[in-house]
């Protein structure tokens, strides 16, 4: 009789199951952390520091589930979550940063065919990336938000702390760095240069 | 760039937002227009338009460090671990005075009285650790239930309770035989002692249910002095322990200034190992230590719990005065 006080698996009383809201939040997981873990890996430029990051920010959004408004947009708030991470953590290492973002994501491999119209491309790519890599933060993130995740102008400006016009700017200030960057490597043969 | 013409200036945030495909017809329409008169406008759509593409195939790409899976198990273990320390309360008041209950995926691991005023911030963090949570909607089930208990309403809470705020395997004992006394009863301090093959260690009971982390639900306010007075609750709140008992049908009375204290005479009484109840004159009783015995305020009392009358004294034929 004694030794069943703490031992009673569920009770007969109250039901446990609404106690941790788990389920609905293993569904975020399931639906989000893959995404968010890939922002983090163009954001850091850096498998450990994606896998570091995403995992804290599902661990800050479990904390703070339960305070979410019925029908709030989760997949935004987790990237605000994310982008804040990100943030500070550029904030913690940012004599570092330059030197991964100029390493960015590339995986050259081999040496490349110079015959190949994919190699072509595929340097543009590489060359693409470097150039994000070194677009200042909030252009960086903004546009990253936008080009890669396909996120609206309002939900970046909530992520970055700024009106969904400055969120605009921000990315159309990127793209036209981008552009800039491929001078060269863009429409060879089309128009003479002058 | 600087020798670009107005009308060029001002086209070209749309026809990047042309070449991103997030114009309005409008502007598209405007780009189109332009493009058609302007050379170089046009070679600057297209120059965009292949960043457009570009970045575009940048996103379909998977990443050479795409495999999310070893994080996603990392997470797992880190969510679970978290979950195992988070607690969620709420606070709310009762004809006790306001009460915290705080509940984690193991149970019910907490029930505080809650000074009228003052920080409950702070009160909660040192209570319940740096992961407690407000949550009203996760205890209402919880408050009702004791809400009716306090009321009367309700004799049993059949909560899974968590254990890891207690501070010894003494104490858990301790609250195990407390938890075993039958609602409507009372023992003494000596009692509990006894229960748990410590006989000599009553103080250190008096000590553990001080630090009950789960009163009420544990029903410590069942254990008082020796002599019968309710010798003390919840800091210096005897009085709770006083109307948790009338609750009960076990009414104690006022006894000097601030304590209360129960009549033996006034009580029947279960001789610890019997399976009838007597009255408290029935033979050699009353000069047994409380110690030795369960004092019910009720008949009803004494049967819900499973006993029945003394066959010699006949408490059935001859109750108490009320």
């Amino acid at each position: 009789m004694e030794t069943g006080l703490f031992s009673q698996p569920g009770g007969t009383g109250v039901s446990m199951g609404r106690v941790m809201a788990e389920d609905a939040f293993e569904a975020v997981v399931g639906a989000h952390h893959a995404e968010i873990r890939r922002y983090l890996l163009r954001v850091t430029a850096r498998p450990s520091d994606a896998d570091d990051l995403s995992q804290e920010t599902f661990l800050r959004a479990f904390r703070a589930y339960r305070a979410l408004p019925p029908g709030a947009n989760v997949r935004a708030w987790l990237f605000t979550i994310a982008t804040n991470l990100g943030r500070n953590h550029f904030r913690a290492q940012s004599r570092r940063r330059r030197a991964y973002a100029a390493v960015a994501l590339e995986a050259p491999t081999g040496a490349p065919d110079r015959t190949d119209g994919r190699v072509l491309a595929d340097e543009a790519r590489v060359r693409v990336e470097q150039v994000i890599g070194g677009l200042p933060e909030k252009q960086r993130l903004a546009f990253i938000m936008r080009k890669m995740h396909e996120l609206d102008y309002a939900e970046i400006g909530t992520s970055l702390c700024c009106s969904e016009e400055s969120a605009r700017a921000h990315v159309f200030q990127a793209l036209r760095k981008i552009r800039k960057g491929l001078d060269g490597q863009l429409s060879a043969g089309t128009e003479p240069r002058s | 760039m600087s020798a670009m013409p107005t009308s060029c200036r001002e086209i070209e945030p749309h026809l990047l937002a042309s070449a991103m495909g997030e114009a309005t017809p409008d502007a598209v329409e405007r780009v189109r227009t332009h493009v058609a008169g302007c050379p170089e406008c046009r070679e600057e759509l297209t120059r965009y338009r292949a960043v457009d593409g570009m970045v575009d195939s940048l996103r379909r790409a998977p990443g050479p460090d795409d495999d999310a899976t070893l994080a996603r198990a990392q997470l797992t273990s880190r969510l679970a671990d978290l979950r195992s320390r988070m607690v969620t309360f709420g606070v709310f008041p009762s004809p006790l005075g306001p009460l915290l209950i705080g509940r984690s995926e193991m149970g019910v691991a907490l029930v505080q009285y809650l000074p009228a005023s003052g920080s409950l911030t702070a009160r909660v963090r040192r209570l319940l650790g740096d992961e407690a949570v407000e949550d009203r909607a996760a205890t209402e089930g919880l408050r009702a239930e004791l809400i009716e208990y306090i009321e009367g309403r309700r004799a049993r809470l059949a909560w899974p309770l968590d254990p890891r705020r207690m501070r010894s395997d003494f104490q858990r004992r301790v609250l195990e035989a407390t938890a075993a006394l039958p609602y409507g009863a009372v023992t003494s301090y000596a009692g509990i002692a006894a229960r748990i093959g410590a006989p000599s260690s009553f103080r250190s009971v008096a000590q553990a249910l001080r630090w009950n982390p789960l009163p009420i639900v544990i029903p410590c306010h069942r254990v008082i002095g020796g002599s019968g007075d309710l010798v003390g609750y919840a800091g210096k709140r005897v009085e709770l322990k006083q109307r948790l008992l009338a609750v009960e049908g076990v009414h104690a009375r006022p006894a000097g200034d601030r304590d209360f204290k129960v009549h033996r005479e006034a009580m029947y009484t279960l001789m610890n190992g019997e399976v009838e109840y007597c009255l408290p004159t029935c033979g050699s009783l009353a000069e047994h230590p409380l110690s030795d015995l369960t004092l019910f305020g009720t008949r009803e009392r004494a049967e819900a719990a499973g006993f029945g009358p003394c066959s010699s004294c006949r408490p059935d034929l001859h109750p108490l005065p009320a």
